[in-house]
Formats: C-alpha cells, sequence, structure tokens
C-alpha cells in the first residue's frame, strides 16, 4: 500500500503471523478483547455475532476505569477475507448514540486481510455509510485537494 | 476543537458542489455571481451552499452589500485532517497491542499442540 496522503483514512499493517490467527483475533471475542483499544485500555466487554446482519457490543474501559461502548452490525463476512460492519458509539445496553451531531450515526468499516509471503497485511478504512450520501474517503480526497492547493 | 465544529465541517464537505466551491475559492476571492457562472445554478442555491460553508467556518464573506466576496479559510479544513490523523494514530495503536498479541496466540498455539 502507498504512503496514505493527508486526508486518506485507511490504515494498514503487514502482521508477521499466519491469516487464519488474524482472523481468530478479529472475529472470536476472547482473542479480540485482549488488544482493542489504546494502550493501557482493557476491553471489558466483548459480544461478536458473527454472521450478516449479526451484531456486535464491545467497550474499552481507560486506565481510570471510564467505559465506552460501540455497537454495530455486520453487513459483510468473508472467512479470511473481509469483514464489513457498522460502528457507533452507544451505551451499555448497545442503543446506538452515533458518532456526534452532524456526522453519520453509524460509520462503516472495512477490514481486508491478505496473505504476503507467509505474513499477513490487515487493512482498516473507515467512512460515513449510507446515511451520509456519500463515503468519507471521497470527501477526505477532495479535502486532500483543497489543502494542497490553499 | 469540540466535535460539533468538526461536524460541520465533514457535512460541509460532503457536497461535490461545495467542495468545488472551495476549490475555486483556492485560487482566490470570488463574488456570488462569479462563484454561480460554471455551476448552472442559480445565484440563490449558490448563496445557500455559500451559508452553509460559512457556518463551518470554512469560508468568511466580505461586508460590502453588493459584492460580498468569499474567501476560503483554511483552519478548519487543516483540523479535519488533525481528525483524520488521530483516527489513524488510534488503529496504529491497536496493531501495536495487536502485533504484541499474536506472539501471544502463536505461543499458546505451539504449546496446545507440543
Amino acid at each position: 500500500m502507498n504512503q496514505p496522503e493527508i486526508g486518506q483514512i485507511a490504515v494498514s499493517r503487514t502482521f508477521d503471523a499466519p491469516l487464519e490467527l488474524l482472523w481468530k483475533a478479529w472475529t472470536e471475542p476472547e482473542h479480540f478483547m485482549k488488544w482493542y483499544g489504546p494502550q493501557g485500555f482493557t476491553a471489558p466487554t466483548c459480544e461478536i455475532d458473527l454472521r450478516v446482519g449479526g451484531r456486535h457490543l464491545w467497550s474499552m474501559a481507560s486506565p481510570d476505569g471510564r467505559q465506552m461502548y460501540f455497537t454495530g452490525s455486520y453487513k459483510e463476512v468473508v472467512p479470511m477475507e473481509r469483514l464489513v460492519f457498522t460502528d457507533s458509539m452507544s451505551d451499555a445496553d448497545g442503543n446506538a448514540m452515533g458518532m456526534g451531531e452532524g456526522m453519520p450515526k453509524f460509520m462503516d468499516v472495512t477490514v481486508t486481510f491478505e496473505h504476503v509471503d507467509g505474513k499477513t497485511t490487515v487493512t482498516v478504512s473507515h467512512m460515513g455509510s449510507e446515511q451520509a450520501g456519500m463515503g468519507w474517503e471521497q470527501a477526505f480526497d477532495k479535502l486532500a485537494a483543497v489543502l494542497a492547493n490553499a | 476543537m469540540t466535535t460539533d465544529t468538526l461536524s460541520l465541517t465533514f457535512s460541509a464537505l460532503a457536497d461535490p458542489t461545495r467542495r468545488q466551491i472551495l476549490a475555486r475559492l483556492a485560487q482566490g476571492e470570488l463574488s456570488v455571481t462569479q462563484l454561480a457562472k460554471p455551476f448552472k445554478m442559480t445565484m440563490p442555491a449558490v448563496s445557500k451552499h455559500l451559508k452553509v460553508l460559512e457556518r463551518a467556518g470554512l469560508i468568511v464573506r466580505g461586508r460590502e452589500a453588493q459584492w460580498r466576496p468569499a474567501k476560503l479559510q483554511a483552519a478548519p479544513l487543516r483540523e479535519a485532517a488533525d481528525w483524520v490523523e488521530q483516527y489513524r494514530q488510534h488503529w496504529e495503536e491497536n496493531f501495536d497491542r495487536l502485533d504484541a498479541y499474536l506472539k501471544t496466540m502463536q505461543e499458546d498455539e505451539k504449546e496446545s499442540a507440543g
């Protein structure tokens, strides 16, 4: 993947691990909760109903114990290849609260998995879902162009 | 920067016409009449877009009643780009932890296999 430009919102990393392991780490709660969230945070809640239309509910707890919940549902589940799910901040019961006024209520998060010479490249991209009328990625591309000219 | 300002920036940028307006203003100040020309849009329609951009702080309008040139303000755009950078940072941190955790997973698998 190319060096991300300003405004581009896809993040990639190549891991020295087999693809099967990465897939597990993303789709099985006991593994997911071990790494999701910033350094020093924990993920006390992690429910994953891995099928199209199935819900996820996970939380991040900061070192001082404050919890933030995220929920959404899976739109695509292609084993060992691709996950697409919606994501929104929520309360502890999984009632979506949106990402803030004026933003789409749910974001679409796309995660792709690729074999690369015995390693695995994972790419996460984030965009507004249909409610936004367009993907954010497009907006970011334009944003980068405008910034370059300003 | 508050989330609300950021929301205004992003919803203002979500419209292709408004992005074109911004791109044109990146070249210099323009009046509503000048802006309306290439878009085959009525002046009230252009004014409406300008109001959205103004509310998001992406442009400022001159004071002269007739002319009121619109001028690009780059700061909110930069802040929006910073927000994207924060998001990227968030995933980089998650990936660092995932990388460390994968090693644990691999060791566990070896143990249970051996």
